[in-house]
């Protein structure tokens, strides 16, 4: 430090720290490129990976789906086992079971999710609902919700409440695919504001998931939270829920708050048209 | 140093001093950006990974848009980029497509194409423009979206007023008509809109980049090159440091000051109320941010200008010198004339971090850069013919900014590599690793150049765009 300092005062010390740089920035684009070198050999060795696993899941999705093979006789196959044990094929094969459960209904996404089960794919599911990265949470719920895990609705339930907006709409949607109508306690005590994009989700999971039972929407209309009661008007009009006229007629006529009260007329006009 | 008397000597230690603190200070100053930029980016990533954008494409609470696409002599492409705008992933939205009194054939192609009928279409200007000679609508279904004014030409800004007078929709999104938009570009930039909570969102813009050799299929794009051609090739580069390292941190900041004029949308209402874009400027898509910014500001209302790192709208960069130095220079003359307009924000703590830090950013190291190389550079001559130049020093200098160029290069490409991988192919990675070591030599010195062209015009009094030529896109 002293000597850094006896450079600056006695006006040496721009060769020093000139020459100091360069090596700096050389250095750190030498290892910036490396990098990118092992970044880019990294994703063709998954690519390759991948495709070789295909190969074997696309195998295994068939004798499942179509030939009722049980897990238990596809774990006596060596070469699965081998695979099964390294964590990005379980990665692959649970991608792979997923896309395929989308596109399967009735028997089919029944055997999938008992091979979701049986293989053990779930208990990872759970475990990543407790990591602290709230990335991994939202892919566990994922995972739970695609397979219908009802089990997992309590626990998934909870980050509804989640600091992390992404996390808190991957949880909403999720246990409205799982539980319908159920959520929507939840929501009614929901403190934080609610904004237009997790309206459209939460909107959207009722109408993607075919939420029969309506049971409850106009419960969103008594909430204190004033963007729970706009979610709740936008609900009953975008489901056509003219059975919640009643409902939002006593809000229309009973609020004070002259948004909510232009919003519950306009629905109001648009139900009884 | 020390051996010229006194005065000299104190001249040299000072001028030293003076361009070594600069350039510390503007890379340093480019570094934090690209620390802020990387790190907002992965996060940006990761949530995005999660968004089902498909909830935007059913629903009818999806904000409503109008994109604005202004025409200028655009017969040989209008047909097939009106086509691609009209078919892009999006439910609510109108096009209005204005033919800025094009001297070619624009207009009737799009009357043929498009079974287009004069219409008696009821609307209020708000901001005052050119006349309109008549606005159009198809009697094909099909499209239904879509909306054509004739108007005497007025420049791109005025353009771009009359679809701002004419838009029904509460959002507008203005592009450049010969850009090609990614599919869900529109979902994308639609979304910042309805994520405002407690704060008004009164723009948001989206990453431009270079389609130059790059295949173009039925007006999207289907395959990513890198041009074998120096100077658009240096361009992407260009761009990958301008939007994945500066502007993605700008916007983290909130003191975002420009939107690509090639592609942002708008909240219509404040644009209006501020005065829509000026036509007094050639930067009129800086400007109208800054004026928009700065009206929420004096009035004092909450707002956010929101920024999407998604590459959505790719464009055609210059391939010749002639028509880069045009484009450059108006760039400079755009930057000087806003920066003119609101200098009143420079340093004004009532601007926030617009005045403290935005507008003297782009002052000190957008406007003044390339004067203070100019300076250094004749400086330098002086030196040489006085012999006071340490030669070592010099170089030492030079090595010092060479490296640091290639640095923030590699920055740009491991920023790249690491999120959108548009660049898969080895080839392309090396030809853009080779023009991060090539362009302080060769592409820098003509953007400085350019920039003092600008200067000269501003100077000179210079109005207008000029001719702006293009070459098109590699077609499938």
């Amino acid at each position: 430090m002293t000597e850094i300092w006896d450079l600056y005062k006695n006006g040496g010390w721009e060769v020093p720290f000139l020459t100091f740089c360069v090596y700096l920035f050389v250095i750190a684009s030498f290892i910036l490129y490396l990098v990118i070198v092992a970044s880019r050999n990294s994703k063709i060795k998954k690519e390759r990976l991948t495709k070789e696993y295909s190969t074997v899941i696309d195998k295994v999705m068939s004798d499942i789906i179509f030939d009722d093979v049980p897990f238990s006789t596809i774990k006596k196959d060596k070469n699965f086992l081998v695979l099964f044990d390294t964590s990005f094929f379980r990665e692959v094969l649970t991608e792979s079971l997923i896309n395929l459960h989308k596109n399967y209904e009735g028997v089919y996404a029944e055997k999938l999710e008992q091979f979701y089960k049986d293989s053990g794919l779930i208990k990872a599911s759970f475990r990543k609902l407790k990591s602290l990265k709230w990335e991994v949470k939202c892919k566990g719920i994922t995972e739970l919700v695609e397979f219908n895990i009802e089990e997992a609705f309590d626990q998934i339930i909870v980050y509804s409440q989640a600091r992390n907006k992404t996390l808190k709409i991957v949880a909403l949607n999720g246990c409205i695919k799982l539980e319908g109508t159920q959520s929507i306690k939840y929501l009614v005590d929901h403190s934080d504001p609610i904004d237009d994009w997790m309206q459209l989700n939460i909107i959207g999971a009722f109408k993607k998931h075919d939420v029969g039972d309506t049971e409850g929407i106009e419960h969103l209309l008594q909430s204190q939270n004033t963007t729970v009661i706009t979610l709740g008007l936008k609900l009953i009009k975008e489901l056509k829920l003219s059975q919640k006229v009643p409902h939002v007629a006593q809000l229309a006529d009973q609020t004070t708050n002259v948004i909510i009260k232009y919003e519950a007329q306009s629905i109001l006009q648009t139900l009884t048209a | 140093m020390t051996f010229f008397n006194p005065e000299i000597t104190w001249f040299l230690d000072v001028y030293i001093l003076l361009i070594l603190g600069y350039a510390i200070l503007i890379m340093s100053s480019y570094l934090a950006l690209a620390y802020i930029s990387t790190k907002e980016l992965r996060r940006y990533l990761k949530r995005n990974s999660f968004v089902d954008y498909d909830v935007l494409l059913t629903s009818e609470f999806a904000p409503k848009l109008s994109l604005i696409a202004p025409a200028y002599n655009e017969g040989l492409t209008i047909e097939e980029n009106v086509k691609s705008l009209l078919s892009l992933n999006y439910n609510n939205y109108q096009v209005i497509v204005v033919n800025d009194g094009s001297k070619d054939n624009s207009m009737e192609i799009l009357t043929k194409t498009y079974d287009l009928v004069l219409t008696d279409l009821d609307f209020h200007p708000q901001i005052e423009t050119k006349k309109i000679k008549g606005v159009y609508t198809s009697k094909n279904a099909a499209f239904k979206k879509l909306i054509v004014v004739d108007k005497e030409n007025g420049g791109k800004a005025d353009a771009l007023n009359v679809g701002l007078n004419i838009a029904q929709n509460p959002y507008v999104v203005c592009i450049d008509v010969d850009c090609i938009l990614d599919k869900d570009s529109l979902l994308k930039l639609a979304k910042p809109f309805l994520e405002a909570c407690g704060k008004r969102i009164i723009a948001t813009g989206g990453v431009v980049r270079i389609a130059n050799q790059c295949v173009i299929k039925n007006g999207r794009l289907v395959e990513v090159h890198v041009p074998d051609v120096m100077l658009p090739r240096i361009q992407v580069l260009e761009y990958l440091r301008a939007f994945l390292l500066g502007r993605m941190a700008w916007g983290k900041l909130d003191g975002l000051l420009l939107i690509s004029g090639a592609f942002g949308a708008f909240d219509k209402e404040i644009a209006i109320l501020s005065g829509g874009y000026s036509t007094k400027t050639v930067g009129e898509d800086m400007e109208l941010i800054v004026r928009m910014r700065r009206y929420m500001l004096d009035n004092k209302l909450p707002y956010s200008v929101s920024y999407i790192p998604d590459p959505l709208c790719w464009t055609e960069a210059p391939e010749e010198f002639k028509i880069f130095k045009k484009q450059r220079s108006r760039w400079m003359r755009g930057t000087i004339e806003t920066l003119s307009i609101h200098k009143r924000m420079f340093l004004n703590p009532k601007y926030k971090l617009l005045g403290m830090l935005s507008v003297p950013y782009w002052t000190l190291f957008e406007f003044l850069a390339p004067a203070i190389e100019f300076i250094g550079l004749v400086i330098t001559v002086v030196f040489i013919v006085l012999g006071l130049l340490n030669w070592h020093f010099f170089f030492l200098l030079l090595l010092f900014v060479y490296s640091f160029a290639v640095l923030f290069s590699v920055i740009a490409l491991y920023s790249e590599e690491k999120t959108y991988h548009k660049y898969p192919k080895q080839a392309d990675f090396f030809k853009l690793l080779m023009a991060a070591f090539i362009e302080p030599f060769y592409f820098h010195p003509l953007t400085v150049y350019a920039a003092l062209i600008g200067y000269k015009e501003k100077v000179m009094g210079t109005k207008g765009w000029g001719e702006m030529t293009r070459k098109g896109f590699t077609k499938k």
